[in-house]
């Protein structure tokens, strides 16, 4: 009952496994109905905030501060999204988002998941203080680090550049992705990558042609959290950027705030529905990715 | 390298640290034509808080108009922090001494007062002599400075504040209510109104120094005006009964419910809508708050029905006539480490032309001398500005000379104070605690 | 064999990069960080060296001990309650929606993608009590419970960030919980199945062994996000009431950038580390021990 017996690949590709039904009875219908029920509520739970959301964005301040919270918005005009777009800057805030956060995924998925096979499928001494260092990493708050490396940056010349944003991003986000993969790696047998060095593959070639490609799915899971984790960080970003050319998107969020506490709540959601909207895109292409993923596994094994 | 890697971590990361040098140089490279950020006279850097969009917005105007010369010579170049941010701003580029030429110098005085003590802020008494404009700086804003900063001219007053409470003239009128001057007279105006079904005062406790503001305003009155300042100097602590007593007529206040419930959970917004919306009857506040007065959207009652008042005096307090808090707004100073020709070239330019221009572009009081008649304003700024010139003497706010963990502690109790949920005993004991630890 | 998966170049090219980035860009900041824990002073002023004074004032210090058991309540809280709805959602895609799941999951998972500054503004409105109510105090209202000042109270607002983080994230553990599940073999599932296995017995005996990586995985991930909690608790409370919901990472940031002690900020932040370390220790342990065990 170890995971090494629960290799996913190698015994869920039995075709007798997917079609399978369990045949549906009136106890099963009557079992079915708390879970509906549960479903529902679930739904309105997770459904009504973000149509609150996007109602928010239409609404005018004086609305924010005099209507009731669920009213609907008195007139649907686009005047708190011309306002994000144009005084609020949002187009420049997303482009700084993704030139942050692409670059940062890539060097996170690549360095993390060669590493992960490193630290579990490569036998070698040490390897289990180095994955510890690694997972050290994952408890280090990121305030601590903030000082020390704004020094650095600095002093190389990196300060009024995006370069420090990425550099960080990656840094803090190795840890868990090393620690994740290294996991996932543990369900493999090992005896998949020796024999393909018996056959003359180096071990690198070996990671790039059959690593990798085993443990895609759990690529995307850990690409889709570490996105959500850069794109909504807000301490990093706003410590390494000085100027609102450089600003993220997170960061230019608090531009609808003024100096004594005024907030202008419909360009700010409004702001916030374009973020969503952009993220949301971005989440179901990933999604049907780790969906097509999972089913070539099942079939290709 | 490949041997070391595969050795336990100890010996591992020293060689790491070695190639470390490598990276750096690496992306360095990558980043070229980025790494603007260095210091230097070139530009007129400025750094600011992204809030506020007056100043700079200002300062990009004069840059294309009466300050093009000191512009073409060092170029303005804004850069923006938020507030909340700010203060590790200041922190991490004074680390560096990689402050600009001119920047906000924190959120608390006591920063400022930090950044003067390590020499990064500009004597302006001396800088403004050397330019034969000492009177550029009205008077009363420059003891308001001095009084924040030991006696230092060590900000410029772009903006120049006056609080008070603002009240609604129809309400009062309705209630038969005349403007209360003694704090009795205040306290029964707010039962008036609350009979009357009007929040009697709109107050943010979120934010926490409007209410704190009114209990430095009761001590400025009972006690005289340098009540805070003895707490400051460590002659009189906030836990001695006459102190305590500021506080305790605070939370009456709230205990009578003239807060409105949930005062908590108050923000800004909704505190000034409260009272634009003719909710409320009274509200303390600076004189920013006059650009929402003059928003029609958000001023449903009228400018005309808008009065100002002094803070009222306590029966048998020391207090002055006509007595109002001031400020200049977030601290706006110079570094004194990078002050050169070019830079006294755009002090210069600011100090004699700032004040005009605002005014007349976005209806700002600041504390800079008008050298042009500006005409056209709202007469609610007109007599606002007017109070502001006429005001010789005046006080400052509850946390103007604390640190700021004090500031901090203050102004996250305060709702507690005005709610009940802490006593004034507490509140006052919590503050002086952190006064204490510095 | 072991040569062929102990080659030196290999174990070089694919683990270099990581670690180097690692080390330079995070070990050797928490290492400079550490040593600001002997003095005193920032940036500004310029430190002075104050020996062990930071570590004694950390013991001593109320607003430390209070900010720790914060801290402490809220990851216990935050942790059980993320895994066990996470779980239980991920039980509910596997087994009650099977293929048809991919829409409720993605609804469920939808609130991480929100940024914090939305999910704090949304649930202060919901619990609103001024200027007029929010939806929850309108339904107390309708029940004939009086209007609740929910955020003006330290054991409420409490209980609103609980809400808050749950409903943020129960649906992350619950896509990270389903690849767990979704890897479990049909033909173990069904050959349990004819032996009789059921509902709750089926979960204990079967799946739950079978997932138990995963789920250790989550917790390890899930206590390390909760102990350093920060950007929510900004966003809703700002720490307040008072300090009755303030954090030690919040309590950090203020004292060393805010209050101007970096040093002392470092020993709390130290603190912190420490407390993360011996937490995943156990659980780290205890789940090798899990996976060895045959």
């Amino acid at each position: 009952m170890t995971a090494n017996t629960a290799v996913p690949t190698r015994t869920s590709q039995k075709p007798t496994a997917a079609p399978q039904r369990p045949r549906t009875s009136p106890v099963k219908f009557l079992k079915r109905v708390p879970v509906q029920l549960s479903i529902a509520i679930l739904l309105v739970v997770e459904i009504y905030p973000l149509i609150w959301l996007f109602m928010g964005s239409f609404k005018t301040q004086d609305e924010f501060l005099n209507s009731p919270v669920w009213a609907m918005p008195q007139s649907f005009n686009f005047d708190n999204y011309v306002e994000a777009w144009t005084t609020g800057n949002i187009g420049t805030y997303v482009g700084n988002s993704l030139i942050a956060t692409i670059p940062s995924l890539f060097l996170i998925v690549l360095f993390g998941v060669a590493a992960g096979f490193a630290l579990e499928v490569l036998v070698w001494k040490g390897r289990g203080t180095v994955l510890l260092v690694f997972l050290a990493g994952i408890m280090v708050p990121g305030q601590m680090i903030l000082l020390p490396l704004f020094s650095a940056y600095f002093q190389v010349g990196l300060t009024g550049t995006l370069w420090p944003l990425i550099i960080t991003y990656t840094a803090t986000g190795l840890p868990l992705t090393v620690f994740m993969m290294a996991t996932y790696f543990r369900a493999v047998p090992r005896e998949v990558f020796e024999a393909a060095a018996l056959d003359g593959a180096s071990m690198i070639r070996a990671f790039f042609s059959i690593g990798f490609p085993m443990v895609r799915n759990a690529v995307f899971t850990v690409a889709l959290v570490q996105f959500f984790f850069i794109w909504n960080d807000l301490l990093i970003a706003l410590t390494f950027t000085n100027n609102a050319d450089l600003s993220t998107i997170q960061v230019g969020l608090l531009n609808f705030t003024g100096e004594f506490g005024a907030v202008q709540y419909g360009p700010l959601f409004a702001a916030i529905c374009i973020n969503v909207l952009g993220t949301l895109v971005l989440y179901l292409f990933l999604n049907q990715r780790v969906m097509k993923g999972l089913a070539g596994g099942a079939v290709k094994g | 390298m490949v041997s070391v890697l595969s050795r336990p971590k100890a010996r591992a990361i020293a060689p790491v640290i070695a190639s470390a040098g490598a990276l750096a140089l690496l992306l360095s490279g990558c980043g070229a034509g980025g790494g603007s950020s260095a210091q230097g006279s070139k530009d007129f850097s400025y750094l600011t808080n992204v809030e506020n969009t007056t100043i700079r917005g200002e300062l990009e105007a004069l840059s294309k108009d009466q300050c093009a010369a000191e512009n073409k010579a060092a170029p303005l170049k804004v850069e923006t922090v938020p507030q909340t941010s700010l203060d590790q701003k200041l922190q991490l580029l004074a680390g560096q001494n990689a402050l600009p030429v001119q920047y906000a110098a924190g959120n608390a005085p006591a920063l400022t007062q930090d950044l003067d003590k390590s020499g990064n802020v500009l004597d302006f008494e001396k800088a403004l002599k050397d330019l034969n404009i000492s009177d550029a700086i009205l008077p009363g804003a420059a003891a308001t400075i001095k009084s924040l900063y030991g006696g230092k001219l060590n900000v410029l007053p772009y903006q120049y504040n006056v609080e008070g409470i603002w009240y609604n003239k129809k309400l009062f009128a309705d209630n038969g209510i005349t403007e209360p001057k003694t704090w009795d007279d205040f306290v029964a105006a707010g039962e008036k109104l609350k009979t009357a079904g009007v929040t009697p005062l709109a107050a943010s406790g979120k934010q926490g120094w409007p209410l704190t503001r009114l209990v430095s305003g009761y001590l400025f009155s009972d006690l005289g005006p340098d009540a805070m300042k003895k707490v400051a100097d460590g002659q009189a602590k906030l836990t001695d009964p006459e102190y305590v007593k500021a506080a305790q007529a605070v939370a009456d206040l709230g205990a009578k419910g003239y807060f409105g419930q949930g005062v908590g959970s108050i923000d800004y917004d909704t505190a000034a809508s409260q009272f634009l919306s003719g909710k409320a009857g009274m509200f303390y506040m600076g004189s920013w708050i006059l650009s929402n007065f003059d928003d029609k959207a958000q001023n449903k009652i009228g400018e005309e029905n808008i009065g100002f008042m002094p803070f009222p005096k306590v029966s048998g307090g020391k207090g002055i006539d006509n007595q109002y808090a001031t400020n200049v707004g977030l601290p706006m100073t110079f570094n004194a480490k990078t002050y050169d020709s070019n830079a006294s070239a755009w002090l210069k330019c600011i100090a004699t032309n700032y004040g005009s221009t605002a005014l007349k572009d976005k209806n700002s009081i600041s504390g800079f001398k008008l050298n042009t008649p500006v005409d056209n304003i709202p007469p609610l700024v007109k007599s606002t500005q007017e109070t502001v010139n006429n005001t010789k003497e005046s006080v400052l706010w509850f946390e103007a000379l604390f640190s700021t963990k004090a500031t901090t502690t203050s102004q996250t109790n305060a709702a507690g104070l005005a709610s009940g949920s802490i006593t004034p005993q507490k509140f006052m004991e919590l503050v002086q605690n952190d006064l204490n630890s510095k | 064999m072991n040569n062929v998966l102990g080659d030196k170049k290999a174990i070089a090219v694919l683990l270099g990069p990581a670690l180097l980035v690692y080390t330079v860009a995070m070990l050797l900041p928490v290492f400079w960080s550490a040593g600001y824990t002997f003095l005193s002073g920032n940036a500004i002023t310029g430190f002075t060296f104050a020996g062990l004074a930071n570590f004694e004032k950390l013991f001593s210090d109320p607003a430390v001990g209070e900010a720790l058991w914060f801290t402490i309540r809220y990851a216990v809280v935050i942790t059980i309650g993320q895994v066990l709805l996470g779980y239980m959602l991920s039980l509910l895609y596997v087994f009650a929606l099977k293929r048809g799941s991919s829409l409720i999951r993605t609804l469920v998972f939808f609130p991480v993608v929100l940024p914090t500054v939305a999910v704090a503004l949304l649930f202060q409105k919901m619990f609103e009590i001024a200027p007029q109510n929010g939806l929850v105090n309108s339904a107390l209202n309708a029940v004939g419970i009086g209007s609740i000042d929910w955020l003006g109270n330290g054991s409420t607002a409490f209980l609103v960030i609980v809400i808050m983080d749950l409903w943020r994230s129960m649906g992350f553990y619950a896509v990270l919980l389903y690849t767990g599940l979704v890897d479990i073999p049909d033909d173990i599932l069904e050959s349990a199945r004819l032996d009789g296995a059921r509902g709750l017995h089926l979960i204990r005996h079967i799946i739950l062994p079978l997932s138990l990586p995963v789920l250790l995985s989550s917790i390890i991930f899930s206590i390390n996000g909760t102990l350093k909690v920060f950007d929510s608790i900004v966003a809703l409370t700002d720490g307040g009431p008072g300090s009755a919901t303030t954090p030690l990472t919040l309590l950090m940031f203020r004292t060393s950038f805010t209050y101007g002690d970096y040093g002392y900020g470092s020993s709390i932040a130290l603190l912190l580390t420490i407390l993360c370390l011996i937490v995943t220790l156990f659980i780290f342990r205890s789940s090798r021990r899990d996976l060895t065990k045959d």
